[in-house]
């Protein structure tokens, strides 16, 4: 029982990077009905602009890290430093590779996606080499004890950052007359743009907003797992999408709840024991497998509701 | 008398025939002087007298079959454009043309070798349409269009057709002949040429014209059919000019708008005969022979390393076939399929796990005659397909109720659920090891060792046939009908009367079958499996296969997996070895990058060529290189929404038809 609340925490923790990600793909999807394939490198970069901004502060793995309203400060303009750069990145994207084909067949896109994904990689590849790049741990760890369960204060702080940007995001696109917009055009390009909308801003936008949020991934992500590399983007791209996908994509809560989901089930499914060892289990134990426990809780979560846990079962128009 | 005819052709036929004559001639003459062509010839004549050369008899065969159908069908050829050209093009117009499509690329692939230098034609090709367009709108000049020659023939015409299709075929061959006359007494002069080839030299030059002749008969009957003919309502044929005017007008009032449109270029007289669908077939007959006998031309053409290069062409090869596959689920249905890749591991297991000592260590059963299990390779070709379009099925259950992009979600998923199946259930597929030691396939006794990988060409040849055909034939099926309709829309295909259940089930299964086909060939050319070949990066290339060739079209399909494969698989992975030459213009490309990032070598960028290159395709070409002719209809529909079939006010070839339909 401890072990599995231990392993909820970490899911729940997980679970909120995972979201972050996520409502960049479901937000996208929503505007423009496109699987954006190159947010999840824009994620990793999010990871390398925050490492190359602690090196400009002289902070490395070795050096030791600043105190108090020092060490707010370097958090703060790190977190600003990667929203910016992803958030311009994501946008300069979209201008470049998905504007040309915004009337393009359907898969012309999701081709141009995959080729920005091929090219972020492997700038990435080029910026920080082929190795693991290690994140210098700034936050003192702090353990909490909460009865037999351990919280630490990055764990707290993951949260903290991921439900603001969050509630942020829900406040803006329900509250404000520049969310109202994006719902306006999610809804109905055409009457958008015939109700005064300017649709190609509003979709910069929302690939701005998405792209920034992939930013602030990027840094409580590295302050989480400490480590991030080139192609860390495609796997936790993956995951996050899925999220997206299991939330009900194009549904911006939705996109949460399944982040915090497939975090947890991925934590969860550590816990299933080898059955190599005898028992009933898994060959290799669970962790071996959480990709494809993932993706069968997916399936059949889809089979029962084929648009999501909280998407709208729209009839289709004739 | 007619024979006189055909032979000195008439006034207005000369400029036809000295345009098409020079314009085939030199590519032929430097495919025969410059490349391997005579080469060739020679070296089999020599091991026919027995003067060294090519001994082995099998290899003598192929390489004949190839000359006679080259030459013969280039004469042919010849014969066809000067019967189906209308002269309402210029000479150099053309000229220019076979120079950058044709001579450029010959040139470029003699120097640079196949992949590399097609690649490069395909950089220059669209600079030189673009160079072109500019040309013709500075000198304000517009191509006449294939509409305003739309004619109904005569039967007097259609003779005088006949007869210019075979001076054509003649003339050309006699120019052949006489250029390689020269040319070999020039050789044999200069002492290249034994002197028991001059008998060769002699029959050659005799036999040319005649061949020509009965050539050109041939071309003609090919370009008639392609006519349009005047019915004579049982009259005699001495239809009066006034009549025949009459009878033209209507025969092309009744061709609807649509037929205007897609097969001007199908008729004779056209004024592109090279683009026509005749001449088509004619390049059709050169690439299959091309393709055929390549093994055994190859070593003319490109020296040393035919087997490196044909082991390459054979990976080509099951990509083409899983490109053709997955084309029938995105391409046909339009279901967006991200786990390909899962079916594809199906297959290479199943023969990996069968044609391997798997299957009986983990059963505990007394090994198979391992002569007897080579020979097994050919119904479990069948097998694995079958296996594979079995999962493909039950994978494609559960996402029947799901629409577009919660489809792809889930296909992706179980894109990567089967490889890690696969890669924990170590006791049955040997894991992260893999399987090893699977027997190479044997054929009534003959060895498919690795050494070779002849046996493999062909037998992915055979393996593609087959899947063309059957692609072929499925599209044009009623299935193949009711996928389409399913793609355009499920509603309303469903109200007609499509059982979206069975059909989707049936594009799912029939897709996974070709990558079956696919997988068991993987694991035969490789001799084993590894749990790494598959995936979901795979699933995305074989989705861009289909997407960059143009989905739903099999040619774009068979194109785009080539030029994939052939971009990410063989030119970027060159690009270092390249750049090792200091002699290369990339030797200093990569120094100066390499000034910048330290340690900088062209196999760190290789997924940023290829990204950008896909962006790019993507962004100038985004219904692929060969959008499939119903795609293109649908796309455009919006534009062209004034034409209805068959409601034209004025007839086509009439001058104010072309304001009225657009054709391109």
């Amino acid at each position: 029982m401890t072990l599995f609340l231990q392993e909820l925490v970490i899911g729940v923790t997980t679970g909120a990077i995972y979201a972050l990600i996520a409502l960049g793909y479901t937000m996208v999807y929503g505007i423009i009905e496109l699987i954006n394939f190159a947010h999840g490198d824009i994620f990793m970069i999010g990871t390398f602009v925050c490492v190359s901004i602690f090196a400009a502060f002289g902070i490395t793995t070795s050096s030791t890290a600043p105190t108090g309203f020092a060490l707010v400060g370097v958090l703060l303009i790190t977190l600003l430093g990667a929203i910016a750069v992803c958030a311009v990145l994501g946008v300069v994207i979209e201008r470049v590779a998905y504007r040309p084909l915004r009337n393009a067949p359907r898969l012309a896109p999701l081709i141009s996606a995959i080729g920005v994904s091929l090219i972020l990689e492997d700038v990435g590849k080029l910026w920080k080499g082929i190795t693991f790049v290690s994140f210098p741990q700034i936050v003192p760890q702090i353990f909490y004890h909460i009865g037999p369960i351990v919280i630490t204060s990055i764990n707290i702080l993951v949260l903290i950052v991921a439900l603001v940007l969050m509630v942020g995001l829900q406040w803006l696109v329900t509250r404000t007359r520049t969310g109202r917009a994006m719902r306006a055009v999610a809804q109905d390009r055409e009457a958008a743009a015939l109700m005064g909308v300017n649709v190609n801003r509003i979709i910069a936008i929302t690939f701005f907003i998405g792209a920034g949020l992939a930013g602030a991934a990027g840094l409580i992500y590295g302050l989480q797992f400490g480590s991030t590399i080139f192609y860390l983007g495609f796997t936790l791209g993956l995951f996050a999408f899925t999220a997206a996908v299991l939330g009900g994509i194009g549904n911006l809560v939705g996109a949460m709840l399944g982040g915090v989901l497939i975090g947890v089930i991925e934590a969860l499914s550590t816990l299933i024991p080898d059955s190599n060892n005898g028992g009933i289990g898994l060959p290799h134990g669970g962790a071996a497998w959480h990709e494809a426990i993932i993706f069968v809780v997916l399936i059949l979560i889809l089979v029962f509701r084929p648009s999501g846990l909280l998407g709208q079962q729209t009839p289709e128009k004739v | 008398m007619a024979i006189a005819n055909t032979f000195v052709p008439a006034r207005n036929t000369r400029a036809i025939l000295i345009k098409w004559i020079v314009g085939l001639l030199v590519p032929v003459a430097v495919f025969t002087f410059v490349w391997s062509g005579e080469a060739i010839i020679n070296n089999a004549l020599l091991g026919v007298f027995g003067l060294g050369g090519v001994s082995d008899i099998a290899i003598l065969v192929q390489i004949a079959l190839f000359l006679v159908i080259f030459y013969a069908t280039v004469i042919a050829l010849a014969g066809y454009l000067v019967a189906a050209d209308s002269g309402l093009r210029g000479m150099i117009e053309v000229w220019v043309d076979i120079l950058v499509f044709v001579l450029v690329p010959l040139f470029l692939v003699i120097s640079l070798g196949l992949i590399i230098g097609l690649a490069l034609c395909a950089i220059i090709w669209p600079v030189y349409f673009f160079a072109r367009r500019r040309i013709y709108k500075a000198i304000n000049y517009t191509p006449p269009t294939p509409l305003l020659n739309l004619k109904v023939l005569s039967d007097e015409q259609r003779v005088e057709l006949k007869n210019r299709a075979i001076s054509g075929s003649f003339w050309f061959s006699v120019a052949l002949a006489v250029v390689w006359l020269v040319v070999d007494l020039i050789f044999y002069v200069s002492g290249s040429l034994p002197t028991s080839l001059l008998i060769w030299v002699v029959i050659r030059t005799l036999l040319l014209p005649v061949a020509g002749y009965f050539l050109g008969r041939l071309a003609g009957v090919i370009a008639l059919r392609r006519t349009i003919a005047a019915k004579s309502n049982g009259n005699d044929g001495n239809v009066s000019d006034g009549a025949g005017k009459r009878v033209r007008q209507r025969q092309l009032e009744k061709l609807s708008t649509t037929r205007v449109r897609e097969e001007a270029k199908d008729l004779v007289p056209n004024d592109l005969p090279l683009r026509s669908t005749g001449a088509q077939r004619f390049f059709l007959i050169l690439l299959v022979a091309f393709v055929l006998f390549y093994p055994v031309i190859d070593p003319f053409l490109f020296g040393f390393g035919t087997a490196g290069r044909l082991a390459g062409y054979g990976d080509a090869g099951y990509y083409v076939i899983l490109a053709l596959g997955l084309n029938i689920v995105v391409g046909f249905a339009g279901l967006l399929d991200l786990g390909y890749v899962a079916f594809f591991a199906i297959g290479a297991y199943t023969w990996g796990i069968f044609g391997s000592t798997q299957l009986t260590n983990v059963l505990n059963l007394a090994p198979i005659n391992p002569h007897l299990l080579s020979a097994l390779f050919w119904p479990m070709v069948i097998v694995a397909a079958l296996v594979a379009a079995l999962f493909g099925v039950l994978l494609g259950a559960p996402t029947l109720r799901l629409r577009g992009d919660y489809l792809a979600i889930v296909t992706l998923g179980f894109g990567e659920i089967v490889p890690i199946v696969f890669l924990e259930l170590d006791q049955y597929t040997n894991g992260t090891n893999g399987i090893v030691g699977v027997h190479s396939p044997s054929f009534f006794g003959i060895d498919w060792s690795v050494i070779t990988p002849v046996p493999y060409y062909y037998l992915i040849l055979a393996l593609i046939a087959f899947s063309i055909f059957v692609n072929v034939r499925l599209r044009d099926s009623r299935l193949g009908r009711a996928w389409i309709a399913i793609r355009e829309d499920e509603i309303a295909a469903a109200s007609s009367g499509v059982n979206l259940v069975t059909t989707k089930l049936f594009a799912f299964g029939t897709g996974a079958f070709f990558s079956g086909i696919a997988g068991a060939y993987h694991t035969a050319k490789l001799g084993g499996v590894s749990p790494d070949s598959f995936s979901f990066g795979d699933s995305v290339i074989f989705l861009a296969m289909v997407v960059i060739g143009g989905i739903g079209s099999i040619p774009g399909v068979i194109v785009g997996a080539l030029a994939v494969y052939s971009i990410n698989q063989f030119l970027l992975a060159q690009l270092d070895s390249l750049a090792a030459d200091p002699s290369n213009p990339l030797f200093a490309v990569r120094n100066a990058i390499a000034h910048v990032f330290t340690g900088f070598t062209f196999g760190n960028i290789r997924n940023l060529i290829f990204g950008v290159i896909l962006v790019v395709i993507m962004i100038y070409r985004p219904e692929g290189l060969i959008p499939s002719a119903r795609r293109r209809r649908e796309l455009h529909e919006v534009e062209e929404e004034g034409v209805e079939v068959g409601a034209l006010g004025v007839v086509p070839g009439a001058p104010g038809f072309e304001s009225e339909v657009r054709v391109e």
